[in-house]
This record gives C-alpha cells, structure tokens and sequence, in this order.
C-alpha cells in the first residue's frame, strides 16, 4: 500500500492486516485466513480464496483445532480474533495442540491492553502473560501498523508458532517510515537515544513513549525510547546496554504489571547478572477496569504520557 | 455383505491385539487404559487391516488416510494395531512402553513417534483437528479421507460439537468420525450422572451421516467401511459404535473400576484365557 508518512498520523491496523492477508493468500496457496466470527478485515481474502476462508462462527477452541490440523498438512493459517477469546478461551488448544506440536500457525489478536472499550469481558490484559508461558510460542506487540504487514511477510518463513499482538486495531499510530527499518523476530527498536533513562514499551504504548519523551527533553531530559515489538524471544542484548548506558529504566505496557514486558525485563536482569540503578513498571494494576477508552484508562491506572514523565522525573531527582 | 474371509482375518488380529495389550498391561509396571484400549480393539484392527488406505512403508505419502486418536488415552491399542500392520515392533513397545525417553507414551506424541498422525490426549481436542486435516484435503483436491476416533465420555466437551458443528456446515465429506460408544465414562456409567443419549440423534442434528452398528462385529465393522460415501459426499459421517469396555475379559466388561489399571500375572493369564474362551465361542456360533 503506498502512503504519504506523517509521524503519529492514523492507520488502521486491521486494514494493513487485511490487505496483507489478502496479499500473501494470492502469492502462496497454503495460506488461510480463520476467523471466530471478527473477520470483517478479511473480505477480499473471503471473496478472492473462499476454499482458504474458514469462519467457524462464535468458536475459538475449535478455531484454534483447525489451524492446528491446517498446518500439520504444511498449510500456514493465520487465526484473526479478539484477543480474550483467542488467548483465553482457547488457550489448552493453543498450547496442546498448536504448540506442543510447534506448528506454525499466526495469531493476530486485536484490543490489546484496555483498549477495546468494551469493558473487562474484552480487555486484554493477561494475554502476553498467557502466550509468553506457552513453550514454542513467539510473542510480538506491534504498536506501528506498517509493521503489521513486514512482519507477515517475514512469518511466512517463520516454522513455529508466533502470536501478535496489536490494540485496537482501527486507529493506529504510524511511526515509523515504511522501509526504515527491518524487522526481526528477538529485536527491538531504538525509537530515540538518549541517555540519562531508557523507556521501555511496546504496542501502541511506544507512541506514548515518545510523547513523554519529547516533554522531558523540553525539561533537559535525554530518554531514550525502546519499542520493545519482540517480547518473547527477547532483544537481550538491547536491554542490557540501555540498563549500562542509561542506568535507569521505566517499562510502559498496556498489559497488567504482573507477567508483562517488565516481568520478561525482570527475568533479563537476573539472568544477565546485570542491574538498572532504578527500574519501575508503569502499567494495568490488579483491577478488572471499567469502561472508557485507552486514553482514558491510562490516565486513571497511571501509565499515560504525564505517568511516564513523573516516573522518570523521580528516578532522576 | 463383507467376505467371511475378510471378517475372519480381521477376527483373528482383534484376538492377537487383545493378548498383546493385556500381556503388555501385565508387564507393565503402571497402569494401562485397559478398558477403553479393548472397547476400541475390533474398531482399530477394522480401521488399520482393511478400511483405512494407509502404507506403513510410506507414511508421509500424500493420499494416505489420516488417522487421529482423539481418545489419545488408549495409545497403547493405537501402537498394537499398528505394529500388527507393520509400523512398529511389537517387543519394542512391550518394553519400553511408558519408559524414559520411549517413543511410546501414554499418550501418543507425533514429534517421538513418527506414523503417527498427531499428538493428542487432551480429550475432546481431536475432531477439530480432524476438521483442519479435511479442510486441507479438499482444498488441495486429495483423495484420502480423514478418520476420528473418539471416546463417548470426551464428547462431553464443548468443542467436539463446535467442530462438528463447522464440518456439517462447511459439507466436509471426507471426513469420518468414530465414536468408541462404550456407555462408561471414566468413573461413571452414561445415564448415572450424564444422559447422552439419544446419542446418534445429536450428531443427525448437526448434519452428519450417522452409521450405528456393533463395534465388536467385525463383519458390521467392514460392511460400514466398505460403504463409506465418496469424499466428495456432502456430509460428514459418523460411525457410532456400540462397544463394551473391557470387552473380552470377564473381570473387566463393564467394571467401573477397569477403566484403567495393572494386571497381576495371574490376572493377566486369567483374562487372555478369557479372551481365548469368547475368541471360540464367538467363531462356533458364526
């Protein structure tokens, strides 16, 4: 898709996913599109390759078995969804029968973190906690919808199971110029240097990022922002050198606290034998959240931009 | 009418496998799904010896049938049946079955045990699996057929129905499902705590074909595969069998308590005698 870039300017993600599914269904015939009843994104795909659609109505446990049985016969399913469902209700079949097998079926969930608006039934708050445990799943949160699309095509040579997670889906920052980068699945994104602190976040939390970051260098201070697209398996190497450059380290997620990016950061720390002077996790606390939008939540939890800017204030002061 | 050659063959393998399972669930030092492994025995022998298209010398060859165990618990008799075919040793199973880094498992795993079609166990998992495998045989215009094996008890999970429910709406007609219909779950009677009758009607009311017969009449067995619609039929199918947990064994046949478990030695002479004894009986009176 071509397109004139303006940083933050809007992109629906689920459009990009749709064109892309659409894309990879007319260059490879072992690709399918499934769907639990949400595939609104996929309607070209349906009306160009109706034997490689299947929608098996309000299901995602017998979605989840499908795409198992579709991939061990060398197919490429991707399973589009909302995240709870996908996550959640199918969760024994992802693990049993997707990964246990290391089969190479795509997850591509919508309504990340608080985004959804539709309340603590479709929140998304647990499901990198739960994806990231499954042994031979791959975790990305990708926040940029231009990077929906690369990191489709690169799945396509990707033989294990891999599950993305986006927000919303409709209203999507862009932030990075198409081709700026290359993505990798175990890298992350320097989305801005700086050093007296690194933040850390992924997702549609990466724009947030860097909004805090633009009001703290209006105070004098450099933050660097790290979009941190791969959770699992982790840009390591990454982590390390912004804990030793930059000593102080803010993880921004729209995810719980507990079993999110901070706990897989955590987890790096300790095995890395290497420690930040301060860290502090910005995020959902252990609350089942109300109605309202993302921006809204975040301001109540305490993870938005002004959040951010506080936290790093205070590891500074 | 199946051949009475045929039937008695197949006849003759049921009573092999049945000997073999329990010597090896009398050898074994753990307990063996026992019951469930010889409710299913005529059902698998009818499936692997005559009714499934399938090579053991060319297991990845594209046409062949696939076959999925969702009721992985009675891997064992899945094994068996298949080294009576030629895929797997039958001493190598009898000892190292359930041992350290076996390929030969309680629950069958295609990642250690190549032939077989996919890793299962976790009840009820199996025919959306099944769905996945027939979706991909149409698509690609294949021949082969997709086989199910289910235990009556897992399909009292939600999501045997919701893929029943896509195959009959999506007309998957190579695909044939097979419920091991032993009335028993694993510690309670059908009719005790749940009722799952009418059973046969449930899957009439999801669009399925629906075959019921005597999963321990071999010649039922062979007649029902031998009539199987062609794989473009568009419905699925569904073999219902009426079967009897323990079949064979005196001590076993609908014993609550034999849904799983060791065998002394003198258990275990007891139970092939009986195997033996029913073996000859059944074969007078046919």
């Amino acid at each position: 898709m071509k397109m004139t870039f303006n940083f933050g300017s809007f992109l629906s993600a689920r459009t990009v996913m749709g064109d892309t599914m659409h894309e990879l269904g007319e260059k490879h015939d072992h690709v399918w599109a499934l769907t639990a009843d949400t595939g609104g994104a996929l309607k070209e795909f349906k009306k160009d390759f109706p034997d490689r659609y299947i929608d098996v109505g309000v299901a995602e446990q017998n979605l989840a078995g499908i795409a198992a049985g579709l991939a061990l016969e060398g197919n490429i399913p991707f399973i589009a969804g909302m995240i709870p469902f996908m996550t959640m209700r199918a969760c024994e079949q992802n693990r049993t029968a997707i990964c246990y097998q290391d089969l190479p079926v795509r997850f591509i969930g919508t309504g990340g973190g608080l985004t959804s608006g539709g309340g603590s039934t479709h929140n998304a708050m647990e499901d990198i906690a739960i994806m990231k445990s499954l042994v031979n799943m791959t975790v990305l949160s990708i926040g940029d919808p231009n990077m929906v699309r690369d990191i489709m095509l690169l799945s396509m040579d990707y033989p294990h199971p891999l599950y993305i997670r986006l927000a919303q889906g409709k209203k999507d920052r862009m932030l990075y110029e198409p081709g700026a980068y290359t993505y990798k699945i175990g890298m992350g994104i320097t989305a801005r240097d700086g050093q007296d602190a690194t933040i850390i976040a992924h997702g549609e939390m990466v724009f947030v990022a860097l909004e805090a970051a633009k009001m703290l260098a209006a105070e004098g201070i450099e933050a660097r922002v790290i979009d941190m697209y791969s959770i699992k398996p982790l840009d390591e190497a990454l982590v390390l050198k912004a804990v030793k450059e930059t000593r102080n380290i803010v993880v921004l997620e729209d995810h719980l606290m507990e079993g999110g990016l901070a706990s897989v950061m955590a987890d790096a720390f300790a095995d890395g034998g290497v420690y930040p002077k301060n860290f502090r996790r910005l995020g959902i606390p252990q609350v089942y959240a109300g109605f309202g939008s993302g921006e809204e939540q975040r301001a109540k939890y305490g993870y938005d931009e002004a959040a951010t800017v506080a936290a790093v204030k205070k590891m500074l002061a | 009418m199946a051949d009475p050659k045929e039937v008695k063959r197949l006849q003759e393998l049921a009573r092999e496998m049945r000997e073999k399972l329990l010597n090896l669930c009398g050898h074994y030092d753990g307990v063996v799904h026992i019951g469930g492994d010889l409710s299913m025995t005529d059902l698998l022998i009818g499936l692997y010896h005559h009714g499934m298209k399938v090579d053991p010398a060319d297991i990845k060859a594209p046409d062949r049938d696939r076959f999925l165990l969702s009721k992985g618990h009675g891997a064992v008799c899945m094994y068996i049946a298949m080294s009576l075919r030629g895929y797997f040793n039958y001493d190598e199973i009898l000892e190292t079955y359930g041992q350290m880094d076996s390929a030969y498992g309680m629950h069958p795993c295609k990642i250690q045990l190549p032939g077989v079609e996919c890793s299962t166990g976790s009840l009820g998992q199996g025919l959306a699996i099944a769905v996945g495998l027939a979706f991909s045989a149409r698509q690609k215009r294949q021949s082969h057929r997709v086989f199910c094996m289910m235990g009556d008890g897992e399909t009292c999970e939600g999501e045997v129905w919701e893929a029943a429910n896509t195959a009959g709406s999506y007309k998957l007609g190579n695909l044939i499902g097979i419920v091991d219909r032993n009335k028993q779950l694993m510690t309670s009677f059908d009719g005790e705590q749940m009722y799952l009758e009418p059973y046969a009607d449930k899957w009439r009311a999801f669009n399925w074909d629906v075959v019921e017969l005597d999963g321990h009449d071999m010649g039922q067995i062979i007649d029902a595969l031998d009539s199987l619609p062609p794989v473009t039929h568009d419905r699925p199918t569904v073999l219902v069998a009426s079967t009897v947990k323990g079949k064979g064994v005196s001590f076993m046949e609908k014993n609550i308590g034999w849904h799983a478990g060791a065998l002394s030695q003198e258990d275990m002479q007891k139970a092939i005698a009986d195997v033996e004894a029913a073996f000859v009986r059944e074969r007078s009176a046919s």
